[in-house]
């Protein structure tokens, strides 16, 4: 097996006295397309903020390339993406003024050809100039799809991404999470969308309240098998 | 070089949404000048009594500080509201900078604010309150004006960052910036006096412009080290 890309270990997370995760372990190779499935409140979330180093775990790391993220994690984050149900956009700001002002965090080379190429990606190119906060939510979230990938991640995560998105963008960003995949990005989705997830994954993983209750490659596993265990584990 | 274009970026995301929003310039010079309207109605029989030249000038240093605290709170209330209501703080916190950049970048965007807030309302104090000429050392009231406004900025944009997340946020940082900034106010409003003095000399100044200094330095290390904290959970 070759070395993990990602590997998390021993991931435990606790608000106060709530423990959201407990002793999650997996581990997910390049190039891998891991859909995590969970009910509400299970702690998808938290997870996939643990992974992208914005949060720390209480107890246990994110080991990226064989190293511990919290060792560097400025290193890490340079690799990572995110699209999240949260598009990440100032309201008073143009499309162009956030792409810009991310991309200058990121320090994206020939940034203004980087935005072109992006907007015409989502379709945007002609609200370019308009200020985000008149947008509606599918089109910020076309807007966040462009942002999540401005500085090339090659870890790429996706936190319940067709959350209120309209049937063109959920189409825009289904046809650029599989280009992504073409180009062996590795992506982490989070939903509890089994179709949406299902489509895509090459590994799955089901949370609930109990910590992982499957871990498999998709390959190995039927879709019939995958929805009764999720079900079952909405029922336990 | 890579952390001012980064900090130089973040600055310039906070001016463009202020300069299109006005949302914190116009509350806060608005404040300013209402503040100082009501004061000079206030305190017309007390300011055309023949004070001591002295219990003047303290007297309008206290007015004076008086409305920038307040208006500072008020803009300091929304330094980190965008972050936290469009969710663009989980963005910041996913981009490969020093968490610290992120409140040195806002301490300068608040800096940047009061300054302008009080370059207009300075004017609009000068015609409410100061009988003859303009101030007798302006030297030393632009460098309270610098001093306090280190102070006030970097305890202002820490507290602000802590106060987002609470469910009062309006009422906490009122609450816990006030408390903080007494000891700035406590040098701050005598050194504003000595700008109101014609005698006034360096000699009477140095002391309260250092502890001033000090505590600007301490404020300034101190969220270098706790921010990454703050803003994390």
């Amino acid at each position: 097996m070759a070395q993990a890309l990602i590997k998390a270990d021993n991931i435990t997370k606790k608000f106060g006295r709530r423990i959201v995760l407990n002793n999650v372990n997996f581990e997910i190779e390049k190039g891998d397309c891991l859909t995590i499935f969970g009910p509400n409140g299970v702690g998808k979330t938290t997870l996939i903020r643990i992974l992208s180093t914005m949060m720390s775990p209480t107890k246990g790391d994110v080991i990226v390339e064989g190293q511990k993220a919290a060792m560097d994690p400025i290193k890490v984050r340079r690799q990572i993406g995110v699209i999240s149900h949260n598009p990440f956009l100032y309201a008073e700001l143009t499309a162009y003024e956030n792409l810009r002002f991310y991309g200058k965090l990121y320090q994206v080379s020939d940034i203004d050809n980087r935005i072109d190429e992006l907007l015409e990606l989502v379709e945007l190119s002609e609200r370019k100039h308009d200020v985000v906060g008149t947008f509606s939510k599918g089109m910020m979230q076309r807007i966040s799809i462009a942002r999540a990938l401005l500085h090339k991640p090659t870890i790429l995560f996706l936190d319940e991404p067709h959350s209120g998105l309209d049937p063109h963008a959920a189409e825009i960003l289904d046809n650029t999470v599989k280009q992504l995949r073409k180009d062996n990005t590795t992506l982490i989705m989070a939903t509890h969308n089994l179709d949406k997830g299902l489509q895509l994954a090459s590994r799955v993983i089901i949370l609930s309240p109990k910590g992982i209750v499957l871990n498999e490659r998709a390959n190995n596993i039927d879709a019939s098998k995958i929805r009764q265990v999720y079900l079952d584990s909405l029922r336990n | 070089m890579r952390f001012s274009k980064q900090i130089y970026a973040l600055v310039e995301k906070d001016i463009i949404a202020e300069l299109r929003s006005k949302e914190i310039l116009n509350a806060m010079v608005i404040f300013v000048i209402i503040t100082f309207v009501i004061l000079s109605f206030g305190l017309s029989d007390i300011l055309k009594a023949n004070l001591k030249v002295d219990l003047e000038a303290v007297l309008l240093a206290g007015i004076l500080w008086l409305a920038f605290a307040f208006a500072a709170v008020l803009g300091l209330n929304r330094s980190f509201v965008h972050e936290k209501d469009e969710g663009c703080m989980d963005g910041l916190l996913l981009a490969p900078l020093d968490r610290s950049l992120i409140f040195f970048a806002k301490f300068i965007s608040n800096l940047i604010f009061l300054l302008t807030v009080q370059f207009i309302s300075i004017f609009v104090f000068a015609v409410f309150f100061l009988k003859d000429g303009f101030y007798q050392k302006f030297w030393i009231l632009i460098a309270a004006i610098i001093l306090g406004d280190l102070g006030i900025s970097a305890v202002g944009t820490l507290l602000s960052a802590i106060a987002v997340n609470g469910k009062a946020r309006d009422l906490l940082l009122p609450i816990l910036f006030f408390p903080m900034i007494i000891p700035v106010y406590l040098s701050l409003i005598p050194l504003t006096k000595y700008a109101f003095l014609s005698t006034a000399k360096l000699a009477d100044v140095s002391g309260l412009m250092q502890f001033l200094a000090v505590y600007d330095i301490v404020f300034l290390v101190v969220p270098f080290i706790v921010f990454d904290f703050i803003v994390e959970d």
